[in-house]
């Protein structure tokens, strides 16, 4: 086999704790310097796919593998979740453990940092420190740390999700040119940038079945396969949540008034948009006219107030026993976001923009300027109340062993009655109720952290960078989730860098912020 | 001078504790073991940047020293001045040990365990990339705190609230750690680690004037008592 290749020959993966394999039976062969687009739903097998070419499966992740993978050549891998991947406290070291791993003379383990650290455009100095990167930033590090070991095989698992469309382009350029002739696979559901600088497609179905594989011309001239973000479609129109799941909760509800909405027919309800292929809006049968009323009697004496920032200055502390330091992460952020409106805080990466939503939600203190109201000193259950906040990392916000108590855990301490059943088959996750939620894939947990944030219906909804990882289907209903929530009266805002999430008005934090 | 010790390379922060270890079988009588100790503080004194960090970690192991002088003072006769010396030998031992420990710089300190001390260099990568990840913790620790206050399980003032919490906390801190050590370890594979045979390293490690100048303060400690005790102090 040629430097390059990878081959999967009757290739099944069934991870602890599953009945079913995740991927069955899959054969694929991959030439040396092909390079490859591989898509498929959310929650298929991609990541999956790709860490078993990285040798991981049945060793590092523990289930059960059978049938042959092998990848001739030096291997590049850039998971999801890029912070794992970071093993030392300053960037130059960080991109500098390849080649260092590679057993090169100093000043070319310098020469490729450097040179790698330009190409992702990550302009700090080489002692940086990688705690004070953002999430897009640290992205971008953990692909130039891959970029220096020069590999033979490149795999890309999401590299571009976290960024912006600039950024994201620039990122992309450096990938291709540091990639040349080299085997390439890249895993996106924002695929159309990619479509001219692949020569395959490989679409994986739910159970990681291959569903197509061919050349970009067929995959185009087949007009579009389920769930996948086909070139020049419109964005799917937001499916129309239930006014129930979203009107905010008045503080002095004990219990929810909502209707006994059965989940039979939320599954019907669900299964209706999910065939949807056509932007069309999914109608909601009026089965609950008397609970909204009701809502908005109840409502008008907490309705949700509008959250003011001005002039507003965060600096984030690391404190080390080898000293303090401090870095500006937001700086003179002003802005109004008013109930019924959704306002989605735009900028480049590592500009603030989850800082900023941290700052009005009072998850973070600031150093400077005003937030009103300023929830800062509030006790965490009344701060619940008045707030739901989405993470950008959905692990960190995990807190039981399962899918379903998950979703109840944050209404039940509050004493807000919900039904995590129809909320789970809202985002299609029934099945996985009483999995564990680190069993979920990316975009699963991105939706359950979603809706368990947000179950208990707060006023004020922030949702940090919501749409990343989420097919059509799934993007359809996360953006439903909080327009819906907006159009019931909450203050929703959205820290994001997906041009096509609806808002009604758009803030940009402008610059990234240079640590000093 | 107070930030003198974050200029020196981390093997002279190490032989700070290592001297003392060394030193502290010598700590045979109260004087030898107060002039130990009083350099030690004075040393602490005049090359620290903070007050509070050492003093923390003199509480630490000057609970160790209690421990000892009661169980030395009980079976070994009722000789206070034998117990004190026991548990003063412990704390020679410990506390400044712990105190360099703090100071180090997991990069620098690989740097120099792989080069001046030639230990085998995946040992020592894979070593520095584990400390890494615990100086990520307080980021790990702030973040599930931030998302259990804003779920609205955060305790309040009240202290058993407060212990549960951090038990819960600690739990989550654990298995976000175990789930992050599987992925870092594809990640470092994925980068060479998993065939690096002759790893080299980015940075040298030099010995500078002042590092040698450290070294021979940290020997000189180590070797007060001793020096006392043959002389026969």
């Amino acid at each position: 086999m040629r430097s390059g290749a990878i081959r999967f020959r009757g290739f099944t993966w069934r991870p602890v704790g599953r009945k079913n394999p995740t991927i069955a039976g899959l054969d694929l062969h991959i030439e040396p310097g092909e390079r490859v687009l591989l898509v498929g739903p959310s929650g298929s097998g991609k990541s999956t796919l790709l860490h078993a070419a990285a040798g991981a499966l049945g060793t590092t992740i523990s289930g059960e593998a059978s049938g042959d993978v092998s990848v001739e050549g030096r291997l590049g891998l850039v998971l999801q979740n890029p912070a794992d991947a970071i093993v030392a406290e300053r960037i130059g070291r960080d991109v500098a453990f390849g080649p260092e791993n590679l057993g090169l003379p100093r000043d070319e383990i310098w020469r490729r940092v450097d040179r790698a650290l330009s190409a992702v455009r990550l302009d700090y100095p080489r002692d940086h420190l990688t705690s004070a990167l953002s999430g897009g930033e640290q992205q971008r590090l953990v692909l130039a740390g891959v970029l220096a070991t020069e590999p033979d095989v490149v795999l890309l698992d999401e590299p571009t999700s976290m960024l912006d469309a600039v950024t994201a382009e620039r990122a992309r350029d450096a990938v291709l040119a540091a990639v040349g002739d080299r085997t390439l696979v890249v895993v996106e559901h924002r695929f159309e940038p990619w479509l001219d600088h692949v020569d395959r497609v490989v679409a994986l179905d739910p159970g990681g079945v291959v569903g197509f594989d061919g050349s970009v011309g067929e995959f185009l001239a087949l007009g579009g396969r389920p769930g996948l973000w086909m070139p020049g479609a419109p964005p799917p129109t937001p499916v129309d949540i239930p006014a129930a799941f979203v009107t905010p909760t008045p503080h002095s509800w004990s219990s929810s008034p909502v209707s006994r909405w059965s989940s039979n027919r939320a599954l019907r309800y669900t299964a209706s948009f999910l065939d949807t292929q056509e932007p069309e809006r999914a109608v909601m049968e009026p089965s609950q006219q008397g609970a909204s009323a009701a809502m908005e009697r109840d409502h008008a004496p907490s309705a949700p107030k509008p959250v003011i920032a001005s002039d507003v200055d965060v600096v984030l502390t690391t404190r080390m026993i080898r000293g303090t330091r401090r870095h500006p992460a937001l700086s003179n952020f002003s802005a109004r976001l008013d109930p019924g409106t959704t306002t989605a805080i735009t900028g480049p990466s590592g500009a603030g923009k989850s800082t900023a939503l941290l700052a009005m939600t009072g998850l973070v203190r600031v150093s400077g300027g005003t937030v009103t109201p300023d929830r800062t000193r509030m006790r965490s259950r009344d701060l619940a109340r008045e707030i739901g906040w989405v993470p950008q990392n959905p692990e960190l916000g995990f807190l039981t062993t399962s899918v379903r108590e998950e979703v109840e855990r944050t209404a039940s301490a509050l004493g807000v009655e919900v039904d995590a059943d129809e909320l789970l088959a809202l985002v299609g996750l029934e099945r996985f109720a009483p999995s564990h939620p680190y069993r979920l894939s990316g975009g699963e947990q991105r939706r359950l952290a979603m809706i368990s944030a947000l179950a208990h219906r707060p006023g004020f909804v922030a949702l940090d960078e919501p749409t990343v990882g989420q097919d059509r289907d799934t993007w359809a209903v996360v953006t439903g989730w909080y327009t819906a929530a907006a159009r019931a009266g909450a203050v929703v805002a959205l820290a994001t860098h997906d041009p096509d999430a609806p808002r009604d008005a758009e803030i940009s934090v402008g610059e990234a912020v240079t640590a000093t | 001078m107070r930030t003198l010790v974050t200029r020196v390379n981390p093997l002279v922060l190490l032989s700070v504790g290592a001297f003392s270890l060394i030193g502290s079988f010598a700590v045979r009588s109260l004087p030898i073991a107060l002039v130990t100790i009083g350099l030690y503080a004075l040393a602490a004194l005049i090359f620290l940047p903070t007050w509070r960090y050492p003093l923390a970690c003199l509480a630490f192991s000057g609970f160790a020293a209690v421990t000892i002088v009661y169980s030395t003072w009980r079976l070994g006769g009722p000789n206070t001045e034998v117990a004190v010396v026991a548990g003063l030998r412990i704390l020679v031992l410990a506390w400044p040990g712990s105190v360099m420990v703090g100071f180090i710089d997991p990069g620098r300190l690989s740097d120099y365990a792989a080069q001046t001390l030639r230990l085998p260099a995946r040992g020592v990568a894979a070593f520095s990339a584990a400390l890494q990840r615990f100086s990520g913790f307080a980021q790990t620790w702030e973040s599930l705190e931030r998302t259990r206050r804003a779920r609205g399980v955060a305790p309040g003032r009240h202290p058993v609230g407060q212990v549960k919490h951090s038990g819960s906390m600690a739990f989550a801190l654990l298995v976000q750690a175990m789930r992050g050590a599987s992925s870092s370890s594809i990640a470092m594979d994925a980068r060479g680690f998993a065939d690096a045979r002759a790893r080299t390293w980015a940075e040298p490690a030099t010995w500078s004037r002042l590092d040698l100048g450290g070294l021979a303060l940290t020997v000189t400690l180590g070797a007060v008592p001793i020096v006392h005790f043959l002389a026969g102090l």
